[in-house]
């Protein structure tokens, strides 16, 4: 009878250092990871910050999970005295919580996906109502960006705000990694392919563009900067650039 | 007429004298002059002027090298007298068995399965060893932004070679010493099934690391170690030798993988059913059937970039019709599923370790069982979720999704076996297990973040980022490593008669587990506040991270020199343990250490699974 209580009482604390542990990933999830992801200035960076903040909430249970019962076997279970501990209990399995864990992880899991899949559906009926496209051009350390129905090419990016910007990219020697910081876009450049991405910035601004891809001895510094400038100044830069090309 | 016989006896048996002359020195000398030999005959013969000429010589080198040291240690010996009709008599595989040899078999062609799992205790070392070496210069050279430690272009041949070295190592840290040593004792075997084949898959390995180091040496390499081409191609002559490096070790775990499966399929003792192998066993041939899968895409995504770079093929050249998308799907082919050839072994020793510390049965044997089996299955259809960022068919970015989550349902049930073993258990908290709960631990870590990258919207931020980097740094660090300490803590008993020194096994334990979350979790930070991986240099945003990842690698550098210590010290003079430190029941630990040839008087019959406490 007290035995029994004994191990009631004990799985209270189990459960509560579970649901404290819970609680600290949550606000880990929804506090820190927005405060340590780039503030983001495109809804694409937007959804992908609100991802990671989900999946957070999702998993914190169970890595909390995890963590209690490791901690509390360590406080409970450790055997304190000499020697080899005597046999502990010939438990061969549970069919019980094997099952609840494979039905839990199986939800958590289909969750994951559907989130995943929608945010991936919207994402491609985004790519349809592209407004304007640059021509993005990796070489090594460099990038270039040239504005088709024009003569202008640059070295920084230009681009409007709240307009959708299709990105056909290129490159003119080894695989570059295309990487708008800030915008959480990010597609490779291969030499003798096209491949598109796109983005609508949704401030006005200066934000980075990285190499993600080892591309050789100045890897580390192929940056630039994309400049999301408003319509009318966007429209304004263009016109007073001198023909490069 | 007697006489004549009894001078002859010994001399017959003592027959076929080179066996007996070669050893690790021979094979030194052997492949050097091999490799000088190859290397005059291509620049004798070659046609200096033709492209590709100058990788043609220095492959040509390494196949030199290559075939110059097996010959030298004598992996030939048996084939040639097979060839020549003179079958090795009973002395010589006595012999090579190491009978009577004491050390001096430990640097020979020696096919005792416990010699070579020795041998792989070394092996390993040096490769883990010579990879943390340059691990400790990738993180002096980010100690601080723009600090120049060594020049952009030995920091890149840092990265690619330390990538590689470690791979390699841990593919073999567990399988290689362990499903040696143990596993043919822990079914109830003499040997493995192929004896001269292990020490043909050891030596080859040996064969291998030269050549990584010596890529080196040679230098010039700017692809990292997944070798992307067109970068690959344009790396120099030390790319040629660090292709040449990893397909001899592709054949080296070809040939080791056949062995484990067969050794496990055909050589169990009476009574020692399927399902009675203690799990160990059976994560070993999952371990080994999922390598005889991946480990040839290796070898064809080398041979594929050396002839591109030697004879002008174009198989990733898109200028000339190939594309690098294909190298790119052919080395995760690999690549994915090679993650789980390094993770099984090492999970099914530290399952061994739970059920004995905890002393209560494996949870839950079948399910566990089922658990790998899907990581297996599953691990060979999610190689593409490393390249949704590289544009090659978008349209599958969904599938690869699905795969690569569904792939934590069987990581779940890792879990699962593992608490499920612990729970109230009489937890006996000696070295191995410290090293297991380190594992859980930081186990977890690895799991969840890989679950973001598997979403297409946070791999677009997340790709080619240190968030990456962290992620897998934290399962084969945080995860692996601390699986193959574990397993070494474990049976360093059975190896030498010695308990691995409890103390320094302990300070070791802290620092690397500290160091381990200080690094890995600071450069998470890096790569969220936007720093892209294999940067030499950094702008003053990421300083703090960089720093804290940095002091963080020290110490677990640290950790692993005080491992080394407690390693060398426990072996010259280490506490006495017996035959059986651990009072477990399977079958490595009732035979007597050290182990004598051929492991058992009489074969024993087995009559139940080794995890019967609390139950006879």
């Amino acid at each position: 009878m007290s035995d029994n209580q004994n191990k009631k009482s004990s799985l209270h604390i189990l459960f509560w250092i579970w649901v404290v542990l819970t609680v600290v990933g949550i606000l880990v999830a929804i506090y820190g990871i927005p405060w340590l992801m780039p503030a983001s200035a495109s809804n694409t960076m937007h959804m992908s910050i609100l991802t990671m903040v989900v999946f957070t909430v999702a998993a914190a249970p169970v890595a909390a999970l995890v963590y209690s019962v490791v901690l509390f076997a360590l406080a409970k279970w450790r055997y304190r005295g000499e020697g080899t501990p005597p046999d502990g209990p010939p438990i061969r399995g549970n069919n019980v919580t094997t099952s609840v864990w494979l039905v839990a992880s199986t939800v958590l899991t289909v969750f994951l996906l559907i989130w995943g899949l929608a945010l991936l559906a919207s994402d491609a009926t985004g790519e349809a109502k592209s407004e304007m496209t640059v021509n993005v051009t990796g070489q090594q350390w460099i990038w270039s960006f040239q504005y088709p129905g024009t003569s202008v090419s640059s070295h920084d990016l230009y681009i409007p705000v709240n307009t959708d910007v299709k990105f056909d990219v290129t490159s003119k020697d080894v695989v570059h990694g295309f990487w708008i910081v800030q915008m959480g876009i990010k597609i490779n450049a291969n030499p003798d392919e096209i491949t598109t991405t796109s983005v609508t910035a949704t401030k006005t601004g200066t934000f980075d563009i990285r190499c993600t891809e080892i591309c050789g001895l100045n890897h580390a510094f192929m940056v630039t900067h994309v400049h999301v400038l408003t319509k009318k100044n966007f429209e304004h830069w263009l016109a007073t650039q001198p023909a490069t090309i | 007429m007697t006489s004549t016989l009894t001078s002859h006896a010994p001399a017959h048996t003592s027959g076929g004298g080179a066996l007996r002359r070669l050893n690790f020195v021979t094979a030194l000398i052997g492949g050097v002059l091999f490799g000088v030999l190859a290397w005059w005959l291509a620049h004798t013969f070659l046609d200096a002027g033709g492209a590709g000429y100058s990788d043609q010589v220095t492959v040509l080198t390494g196949c030199g090298w290559v075939v110059g040291f097996l010959l030298g240690i004598g992996a030939l010996t048996g084939p040639g007298k097979w060839f020549t009709g003179r079958d090795q008599t009973h002395a010589d595989e006595m012999y090579l068995a190491g009978k009577d040899l004491g050390r001096k078999r430990y640097f020979q062609y020696t096919t005792d399965h416990k010699v070579v799992g020795v041998q792989y205790i070394f092996a390993t070392m040096a490769l883990l060893g010579t990879g943390g070496i340059l691990a400790m210069g990738i993180r002096t050279n980010l100690l601080t932004p723009g600090n120049h430690f060594v020049n952009q272009q030995v920091y890149n041949g840092f990265l690619g070679v330390h990538g590689m070295l470690m791979i390699l190592g841990l593919i073999v840290a567990v399988a290689g010493p362990w499903a040696n040593f143990v596993l043919p004792i822990q079914v109830g075997a003499r040997d493995m099934a192929f004896p001269r084949l292990n020490a043909l898959s050891l030596w080859t390995l040996v064969a291998a690391i030269p050549l990584l180091l010596g890529s080196l040496a040679i230098g010039a390499m700017d692809m990292g170690w997944v070798t992307q081409a067109p970068i690959a191609n344009q790396a120099g002559i030390g790319f040629d030798l660090f292709a040449m490096s990893i397909i001899t070790f592709t054949i080296s775990t070809t040939v080791a993988g056949v062995n484990t499966i067969c050794t496990v399929l055909t050589m169990r003792t009476k009574g020692m059913t399927m399902e009675r192998l203690p799990i160990f066993a059976w994560a070993s041939i999952f371990a080994a059937g999922l390598g005889l899968y991946a480990f040839p895409f290796f070898l064809v995504v080398m041979s594929l970039n050396l002839a591109d770079r030697m004879v002008g093929t174009s198989f990733f050249v898109a200028s000339g019709g190939g594309t690098g998308w294909l190298q790119e799907n052919l080395f995760w082919l690999m690549g994915h599923p090679e993650v789980y050839v390094i993770l099984l072994p090492a999970v099914g020793a530290m399952l061994e370790i739970a059920s004995v510390f905890s002393r209560k049965p494996l949870f839950s044997y079948r399910t566990v069982i089922g658990g790998m089996a899907g990581l297996c299955g599953l691990s060979a259809l999610v190689w593409a979720h490393h390249m949704f960022t590289t544009g090659w068919a978008p349209t599958l970015g969904g599938p690869f999704m699905l795969t690569t989550e569904l792939i934590s349902i069987p990581t779940g049930v890792i879990f699962l076996v593992m608490l499920g073993t612990i729970w109230r258990g009489n937890i006996w908290m000696r070295l191995p297990m410290v090293w297991v709960f380190g594992f859980i631990a930081n186990f977890i870590v690895g799991g969840i973040t890989g679950i973001y990258l598997s979403d297409i919207p946070v791999d677009n931020q997340m790709h080619g980022t240190m968030f990456v980097v962290a992620h897998f740094h934290y399962v084969f660090v945080g995860s692996v490593l601390f699986g193959a300490i574990a397993a070494l803590c474990y049976w360093f008993p059975k190896v030498t008669g010695r308990y691995l020194d409890e103390k320094m096994g302990r300070i070791s334990f802290w620092l690397v587990f500290i160091g381990t979350h200080v690094t890995f979790l600071a450069m998470f930070v890096s790569g969220m506040r936007g720093m892209p991986r294999r940067y030499s240099s950094y702008s003053m945003l990421f300083e703090h991270t960089n720093f804290v990842s940095t002091i963080g690698a020290y110490m677990i550098m640290a950790g692993m020199l005080v491992l080394l210590g407690a390693f060398i010290v426990s072996w010259r003079s280490g506490e006495p343990s017996g035959p059986n430190p651990w009072n477990a029941k399977s079958l490595e630990w009732m035979v007597p250490t050290p182990v004598p040839l051929e492991n058992f008087e009489v074969l024993p019959v087995i009559t139940s699974d080794p995890y019967t406490y609390g139950e006879a």
